[in-house]
């Protein structure tokens, strides 16, 4: 390892940031997958709480003010439910194999 | 850093991947209407939506309530310049309209009932002051009868001087036949949108249509989104017109059996393919308890619906338009 | 040259025994992307050791010999793999020859360029943008490993060479 080296990576982690800081967008669905399939489609208009079967128990997860947050799973760090309400970028709970992307279903329109 | 360069590029193209969209917005019956074409040439989308804004104008003067056309006999002149037992020729359009009424009242046990502009008329004039409410010897007298409606063979005579009102499902029923023209003329993947009332084709994309509901009283909010391909969503509520006198809502939709407006829910929401049965369905919906709303959608088929009352109400498989 | 074929071939398939050892560890099937690349052990050795054609052809047949055993031959996860090895290797050459990074760095800037290279193609295939939400850590997990698989590279290539 070498001084190239790590300004390689220190190049690499402001790109990270970079990119972190360019996609800050607000998205109005999350979707939850459990080993890579989708298993629930969250609309964040909605308020809620949801529970998911994770692969360590049971993984709850709170909708408030268009954001979303895991509020509840069985893990040793827990680092996903440190992970703050938001609503875009990616929230993954290794241990409990379900991972939380973010998208937006823009409505076609609004019926009333 | 090229890397950072190539990827900025690669999203720039991939933003420009999106199904070609054709959309007229006008404004007939009182209502904005907004119509979307998907995946059809240019040239062909620019005839399809002249003939749709041609089709709304026309039925537009033909059930307009205030104004008269020249040479056209519409529902104006019905209510205003015809003489009661007095008869006169009408187009077969506006001859389909009216009985299609009058079926609806046969079939929604008088819950919609064309023939309430008297009393749709007296409600206005207290709304647009509002301050007060009628009172029921106003109602009582007026006349309301549709059994007072003759028409055959697009004769139409009135044996009372009562007043024609198609407001209850105008707007489903035109935009149904718009819908019919689009399929019919090559157009499959459309979305009409007339005043909230909804209508969509095939979709045009992997997914179905995503349609939010209005939160009533809170407009700008959705309450729920729905997924849906080839069917309406139409919505009766009393928070699209209404008034308050001491605290109570004082909705447009007139109850024919009570020529007062009821309360029973804030909205109800019909989805069905047909859009003209779906607005003819809410609106009968809305003057019914929730309760029995509900019995009577899950007696129907292909028909679900929606409440929003204290809180909300379902249909038995409302959940097939709803998230995966 | 008999010795150098037997060679090659035995690298290949060290460098498949380790890709599948990976694909049995659970850890690293949920989340698209993240891997361990412990077969980038050999590529990297081999790039240093051997040369770039060597390393291209153990790549490929390397792919080759997954997709029949694992993940399906000329599936789309062949295809993925395939692009993201090829970039790997081509990155890894390039950077070897025109730039100072240490067998480390090398083998970051190999695993980086996997990444991008699967989420490019990800993106396209899937006409999705939102894939790129996954970028940021995938990049982060491509340091770690980067680090993991070049170090292990570095030292068998040391003791290689003092033999």
């Amino acid at each position: 390892m070498n001084k190239y080296d790590i300004k390689l990576i220190v190049i690499i982690l402001f790109v990270v940031v970079f990119i972190l800081f360019l996609t800050r967008k607000n998205n109005n669905y999350a979707n939850v997958y459990y080993n890579n399939e989708l298993v629930l489609k969250i609309d964040l208009n909605i308020d809620k709480e949801y529970s998911v079967e994770g692969y360590n128990g049971i993984v709850k997860i709170k909708v408030k003010d268009n954001k979303l947050k895991v509020i509840e799973e069985t893990s040793k760090f827990h680092i996903c439910s440190k992970m703050d309400y938001t609503n875009n970028g990616v929230i993954v709970c290794l241990p409990n194999k379900i991972t939380i992307n973010f998208s937006n279903n823009e409505l076609d329109t609004i019926a009333g | 850093m090229k890397k950072v360069i190539v990827l900025m590029c690669m999203l720039l193209l991939l933003t420009g991947c999106k199904v070609k969209e054709y959309k007229k917005s006008m404004f007939y019956m009182d209502t904005h209407i907004e119509v979307k074409l998907y995946d059809i040439p240019k040239d062909k989308s620019k005839k399809l939506l002249n003939e749709v804004d041609r089709i709304y104008s026309e039925y537009h003067k033909l059930t307009d309530r205030y104004n008269e056309y020249d040479d056209l006999v519409n529902i104006h002149y019905l209510n205003n310049t015809l003489k009661v037992n007095e008869s006169i020729e009408i187009s077969p359009k506006l001859s389909d309209i009216i009985n299609y009424g009058i079926d609806a009242y046969n079939k929604t046990s008088g819950y919609v009932d064309i023939a309430l502009g008297n009393a749709i008329d007296v409600w206005k004039k207290y709304r647009e002051e509002g301050k007060s409410v009628p009172k029921t010897y106003e109602l009582l007298n007026l006349n309301v009868d549709i059994k007072s409606i003759s028409l055959k063979d697009n004769t139409f005579m009135k044996k009372k001087d009562i007043k024609l009102d198609l407001g209850s499902f105008v707007k489903g029923y035109v935009t149904e036949i718009v819908a019919k023209y689009l399929e019919d003329n090559g157009c499959e993947k459309y979305l009409i949108n007339a005043g909230g009332n909804v209508k969509v084709g095939k979709s045009y994309k992997s997914s179905k249509f995503s349609v939010g509901l209005e939160e009533p009283f809170n407009t700008s909010k959705v309450y729920d989104t729905l997924l849906v391909e080839n069917t309406s969503v139409v919505t009766s509520g009393s928070y699209q017109r209404y008034y308050e006198v001491d605290g109570v809502n004082y909705n447009h939709i007139i109850n024919p059996k009570t020529l007062f407006p009821d309360n029973y829910t804030k909205s109800v929401t019909v989805v069905t393919k047909d859009s003209g049965y779906a607005d003819v369905l809410s609106t009968y919906l809305f003057l019914l308890p929730i309760e029995d709303g509900i019995k009577l959608v899950n007696s129907l088929e292909d028909v679900e619906a929606i409440w929003y009352s204290d809180q909300i109400y379902y249909s038995e498989n409302f959940n097939i338009y709803e998230q995966v | 040259m008999n010795k150098k074929i037997a060679k090659i071939a035995m690298l290949l398939s060290i460098s498949v025994v380790l890709a599948l050892i990976e694909s049995f560890i659970p850890l690293f099937n949920m989340m698209p992307g993240i891997k361990l690349g412990l077969a980038n052990i050999v590529i990297v050795f081999v790039i240093y050791d051997l040369s770039f054609k060597d390393a291209i052809y153990i790549s490929i047949l390397r792919v080759i010999l997954i997709g029949i055993l694992r993940t399906g031959l000329f599936s789309i996860s062949f295809f993925f793999s395939l692009v993201g090895a090829l970039l790997s290797v081509i990155t890894m050459y390039l950077v070897k020859r025109y730039s100072k990074l240490s067998v480390v760095g090398v083998s970051i800037s190999g695993a980086i360029s996997h990444s991008i290279g699967q989420i490019i193609v990800a993106m396209l295939f899937l006409s999705n943008i939102n894939i790129i939400y996954y970028l940021p850590i995938l990049l982060i997990s491509s340091i770690i490993t980067g680090i993991i698989v070049g170090m292990v590279s570095d030292r068998l290539l040391n003791y290689y060479k003092s033999i």
